[in-house]
């Protein structure tokens, strides 16, 4: 009991600022996306600037109606440009002199499919903000539809299970964490709920670092209703992820990848997937492809944190 | 036009691109979003030339396409900034979506748009189409004649887009490769006069600004609170924005001896009994066909529209009234209507007019060339019109073949 209290405090312990958001925000049961939002200004500071898309996100973010359920500087946009109207405010704020975080907020709908383009650009030009993707693996909003990270599998209501279905969504998910660390980005990292202390202590390092260029957080956060899991399993699928390698913690400064937390026993992908439902179809062969896919994943991830220095080894054995 | 002989200038031979280029320096922007599009590119060139040689001192934000490129000056804009932004074409519907977002949003930015065809990549051409295809999305239009009237619609633009009164975004049209690669005599203005004519600004109320910790947000959420109450203010500034750019036009004379008669310039309208209304670099050519008509006695006048939207329809009335025949020459079309759009517009106003007869000539798309012959032919259309034969109520002067009986009608005789 008192080690569970002594790590609980150690996340707590980056919590400094008040919570800005009003209580009974309009999320529901279990939603990994309102504990991620309420933990970002507590840790960076209420004077942010906060730019978010339609989205899950949006009632609570930008306010409904022209009220307001938080006291943060807010900028709604559209989903296309997202990275784009984050550029423009700091590219101002830098011209006027005028000190800034600001932390663009999107879901992997915008990242990773319609707002891929001008994240990438944003991400080319080293432009000085904070990009977090939130990623529920789908549009969540709108009645969960599939997108660009929705795992190998996975039911949406796009890639439905069916006689001529059987697998739901029948490609693997792209790896929106390395693409964006492979702009050689100052700081790109994961994290998730599970691990809050890593999750604030890569919110702090991004502030640190986007006064030299991009920085870009990949956080999973289940969608409960979306996934079929229950409310209360929330941190419990994070939990898992992470010790399945589903969603391995790792952080790239400049491109140059480092592990935050190497599972010594990775648990096989099934401990994770059984608890919801959009895997439950899946045969014990699809689970295997998805398995591999994991697997291959954490591969090439594995091989990019050591490779550079082995390649500068052979390099210099050459000479 | 009314030009003032001033006691100094710094006249150039430069290109319509040029000017814009030139007039974008000269405003001191603190963001500009660049991607090249032609026959745009040479805007975005110059400027990063101006950055580059510190002539120039804005954040230059080299966007990896034309909707990041509107959205980066919307928000740089909302943040606080001055801005510019140039486009045409393809670039102007690539960012669509964040054209009409920066309306709504009420941020004052200014893009030249330099007009272009758009019916696919085979279309490396002039005309209106990019413009009558962006018309509703809540900007002010401006549009330029020549060389001259570019740098001074943009740096007018800017005062109309930042007065407190006005808050809207404003786009400055003018026709590709017959004005962006024009090379003609431009007179420059010097920096201290621009900045100026801005002096005025700094006296009027400060507009809300997104600022870090302000505890303000935009772009909210929602269908109900303040949607129609926006809706209607921005259509309110619209209207105001009519009166506000004839005076904005005065001032300007009084400092640069340049002034062009506001929403519309009228030239040798007063005793005209047809009129032609166009816009943009056709004016140039009409004008000097109408003088050689008015030697053989012909009283022909021209309606130059300036600013497009709002459409000044107020003032086209009363020039335009107790006409006998008005020709409205379009270089774009609206697909399912016979003529072309601004004609549909004029038209509208028909019963106002009180009947005067109005035709629609389609003219200078697909890169042809309004030639003086054209103007010569649409002109004796008018005459026939005013002396009650029948003539087209749609012709396609730049391609006659439309015009032929036999070929798929695309007018019918009026009278």
């Amino acid at each position: 009991m008192t080690k569970k209290k002594g790590k609980l405090t150690k996340a707590l312990d980056h919590l400094i600022h008040d919570d800005p958001f009003s209580k009974g925000v309009a999320f529901c049961p279990g939603c990994g996306l309102e504990l991620l939002l309420r933990i970002i200004p507590r840790v960076l500071g209420n004077d942010i600037v906060i730019t978010g898309t339609p989205s899950c996100s949006a009632p609570v973010l930008l306010g409904q109606n022209n009220r307001s359920w938080h006291t943060l500087s807010y900028f709604g946009t559209l989903m296309t440009g997202a990275a784009a109207n984050a550029t423009g405010l700091v590219r101002y704020y830098r011209k006027a002199g005028i000190e800034n975080t600001v932390v663009c907020f999107n879901g992997d709908g915008t990242a990773a499919d319609i707002g891929f383009g001008n994240l990438s650009g944003a991400a080319e030009r080293n432009e000085p903000f904070i990009y977090i993707c939130y990623d529920n693996e789908g549009y969540m909003n709108t009645g969960i539809q599939k997108s660009g990270t929705t795992p190998f599998g996975a039911v949406t209501s796009t890639t439905p299970h069916g006689a001529r279905a059987l697998r739901g969504k029948n490609v693997r998910r792209m790896n929106l964490g390395l693409q964006m660390a492979m702009h050689k980005i100052s700081y790109a990292a994961t994290a998730t709920l599970s691990d809050l202390d890593d999750l604030a202590k890569k919110l702090k390092k991004a502030k640190e670092m986007k006064t030299q260029g991009f920085c870009f957080l990949h956080i999973l956060a289940p969608c409960p209703t979306g996934w079929g899991l229950a409310p209360d399993h929330t941190i419990e699928a994070c939990r898992r992820a992470v010790k399945t390698n589903y969603f391995p913690l790792w952080e790239a400064i400049n491109g140059r990848i480092r592990m935050t937390r190497i599972v010594k026993k990775p648990k096989p992908v099934e401990t994770y997937t059984r608890l919801m439902k959009k895997f439950a179809h899946l045969s014990q062969a699809d689970l295997g492809i998805l398995q591999d896919d994991i697997d291959y994943e954490y591969c090439v991830l594995g091989g990019l944190s050591v490779l550079e220095s082995e390649c500068r080894l052979a390099l210099s054995d050459e000479d | 036009m009314i030009t003032k002989i001033k006691d100094k200038t710094q006249v150039k031979v430069i290109t319509g691109n040029g000017a814009a280029a030139i007039a974008a320096k000269l405003v001191r922007p603190d963001v500009v979003a660049a991607y090249p599009i032609t026959p745009q590119t040479e805007i975005i060139e110059q400027i990063s030339k101006f950055h580059a040689t510190g002539e120039m001192d804005c954040e230059l934000i080299t966007v990896e396409g034309e909707n990041s490129a509107m959205n980066v000056v919307m928000a740089a804009s909302l943040a606080g900034g001055r801005v510019f932004t140039a486009t045409s074409s393809w670039g102007l519907v690539f960012m669509y979506d964040a054209v009409l977002a920066t309306a709504g949003a009420r941020a004052p930015v200014v893009m030249v748009n330099v007009n272009r065809e758009t019916p696919g990549i085979i279309a490396v051409s002039s005309g209106q189409q990019d413009m009558i295809c962006t018309r509703d999305a809540g900007w002010i239009f401006l549009i330029a004649e020549d060389c001259q009237e570019i740098m001074d619609l943009v740096i007018q633009a800017y005062r109309l887009a930042e007065d407190y009164e006005i808050q809207l975004p404003v786009m400055v049209h003018y026709d590709g490769f017959y004005l962006s690669y024009l090379s003609e005599g431009v007179d420059i203005p010097f920096q201290e006069d621009v900045d100026n004519f801005f002096l005025v600004l700094k006296d009027q109320p400060e507009r809300t600004k997104l600022v870090p910790g302000g505890k303000l947000g935009c772009g909210s959420h929602g269908i109900l609170g303040g949607y129609l109450e926006l809706r209607y203010k921005h259509m309110a500034a619209m209207e105001r924005s009519k009166d506000k750019f004839d005076l904005i036009d005065k001032e300007y004379e009084k400092i640069f001896g340049r002034s062009y008669g506001g929403q519309v310039e009228e030239y040798k309208m007063e005793d005209a009994h047809v009129v032609l209304v166009g816009s943009g670099s056709m004016c140039g050519t009409i004008k000097t066909v109408i003088d050689k008509k008015r030697d053989v006695g012909i009283k022909v006048g021209l309606l130059k529209i300036r600013m497009y939207r709002p459409f000044p329809s107020e003032i086209m009335v009363k020039a335009l009234k107790g006409k006998k025949a008005i020709g409205v020459v379009d270089r774009s079309l609206s697909f399912g209507f016979k003529g072309g759009p601004i004609y549909m517009e004029l038209k509208a106003f028909e019963t106002q007019l009180g009947g005067s007869e109005m035709i629609s000539f389609i003219d200078g798309i697909a890169n042809t060339d309004i030639t003086t012959a054209n103007v010569g032919l649409m002109i004796d259309t008018l005459c026939d019109l005013a002396a009650g034969k029948d003539v087209r109520e749609v012709t396609w002067v730049c391609y006659p073949e439309a015009n032929e009986p036999d070929l798929p009608k695309n007018g019918r005789a009026v009278k």
